[in-house]
């Protein structure tokens, strides 16, 4: 690499172009070949932020994946991802600039992981130390960077953040107990998807010697109740749900995807008086909360707020869940074409 | 002391320069291409219009608000407007109506 290179990634740095790590340089000696990958042109519109005034053109989709370290070789799942991050159900500017403290959480699904070569066994969840996991997850957060700031006006209010906002990216084994992740979208199982959501940091659910699948499930279940979860009151969002191999063997036993939802939605509940004590719902409440005092609540408003995907290695029992952000209630599931 | 907002904003273009010629990097932050924002700065009438954005505590701080302007004799409109939804946009109705109103307009604070 020459000085030249290395005074470029400096400038990019100095003048708001990254998200805090050093980025590849935009030439558009790299661009144009990203933006053919892609298939659009440069002037194309990929998105609009309308309540921004924005509009996200194709050359600034392909500068972000070549500043994020991405190939060109990745382009099917950067051109779905790029659209399901500026489609406006999932309110990219909101995510950007909430107290939330949010990420873009991506799920990549489906015959895609083998093809590009996902890491979907050890660290899954993060930090798999592979270059299209990095990669791919830290293009969604600059996409959600640059795009969701109103051009650099806006400032985000995150007041504790956490990791993944640097990247955040899970691969899916490729073959699944349950059905690949975005069956749970409507997609058909063959495909392969790229899905989006706006999450908080995962937390670890630790459980070695239950032998059934329901203690399993009471451990995610718990996880997902603690005083501190962000979806007592609101109720917009839900989980996400990872199951590793170990625990899955447990689960698959005596649980169907949809049975195991059910199990979470009717267990995972805590006294409502105990929420008010705590200081987890506002008094009095939102008529949107639908409080019922001395009632058992749940942190979902729907049970379509569940979904699990199935990734992580053997040999360790543990699992994961993920709370969305409240402020973004949608899921966005695209397929990925072209591969 | 924090920088002004012209300072911290990304650069518009940036140039790599290398012994012979330069290239500009292509940028990769969407500029917003606003139509002409019209507002009036001054209330025509001395009125306030609160509007809580529902994010928590807003509610409570505007029936707060409310409660000492009317003690100094400010005139407050008794219905506190809400947005439905803390996390997105003003609905374009209620912003439509909003822009109508001669009063002061003050809007949810928080957390």
């Amino acid at each position: 690499m020459s000085h030249g290179v290395l005074d470029d990634i400096e400038k990019c740095m100095d003048s708001g172009w990254t998200d805090g790590l050093p980025v590849i340089p935009p030439y558009g000696s790299l661009v144009d070949p990203m933006l053919e990958a892609l298939g659009w042109q440069a002037s194309d519109v990929v998105g609009v932020i309308a309540e921004q005034s924005i509009k996200v053109r194709a050359e600034q989709v392909a500068a972000t994946a070549v500043m994020a370290g991405c190939k060109p070789g990745y382009a099917p799942v950067l051109r779905a991802l790029a659209q399901a991050i500026l489609d406006p159900l999932f309110n990219v500017s909101g995510v950007e600039v909430t107290t939330g403290g949010a990420s873009v959480l991506v799920i990549v699904s489906g015959p895609v992981v083998a093809a590009l070569d996902f890491e979907h066994e050890a660290n899954a969840m993060g930090g798999a130390n592979r270059r299209i996991n990095a990669t791919v997850g830290r293009f969604a957060q600059m996409v959600r960077l640059f795009c969701g700031r109103g051009g650099g006006v806006l400032e985000s209010h995150g007041t504790i953040g956490h990791p993944g906002r640097l990247s955040f990216c899970i691969a899916e084994h490729p073959e699944t107990a349950w059905g690949p992740y975005h069956t749970q979208f409507g997609l058909a199982a063959e495909a392969s998807a790229v899905t989006i959501m706006a999450s908080e940091g995962p937390n670890s659910c630790n459980n070695h010697y239950s032998s059934t699948g329901a203690g399993i499930l009471d451990t995610i279940g718990d996880c997902m109740m603690h005083y501190g979860q962000t979806a007592w009151y609101y109720r917009s969002s839900g989980f996400l749900v990872a199951i590793a191999p170990d625990h899955m063997d447990l689960v698959k036993r005596d649980f169907t995807r949809e049975a195991a939802r059910q199990y979470l939605y009717e267990n995972a509940r805590r006294q409502t008086d105990d929420l008010v004590k705590v200081g987890r719902i506002a008094i009095p409440p939102l008529e949107f909360a639908e409080v019922e005092f001395g009632a058992m609540r749940t942190p979902l408003k729907f049970i379509e707020q569940l979904s699990f995907v199935e990734c992580g290695a053997t040999g360790g029992r543990f699992s994961a869940v993920v709370p969305r952000w409240v402020g973004s209630r949608n899921v966005v599931c695209k397929q990925i074409e072209g591969l | 002391m924090s920088k002004p907002m012209t300072e911290k904003l990304p650069a518009q273009r940036l140039m790599s320069c290398g012994e012979v010629s330069c290239e500009v990097l292509v940028n990769p932050i969407p500029r917003p291409e606003p139509e002409p924002i019209r507002i009036t700065l001054k209330p025509k009438v001395p009125r306030v219009t609160l509007l809580d954005h529902k994010k928590p505590n807003s509610l409570a701080i505007m029936q707060f608000a409310r409660q000492i302007l009317q003690e100094r004799g400010i005139e407050v409109s008794e219905r506190i407007l809400q947005k439905d939804d803390a996390s997105t946009a003003m609905p374009a109705a209620l912003l439509a109506s909003l822009s109508q109103e001669p009063g002061l307009v003050l809007c949810g604070v928080s957390d």
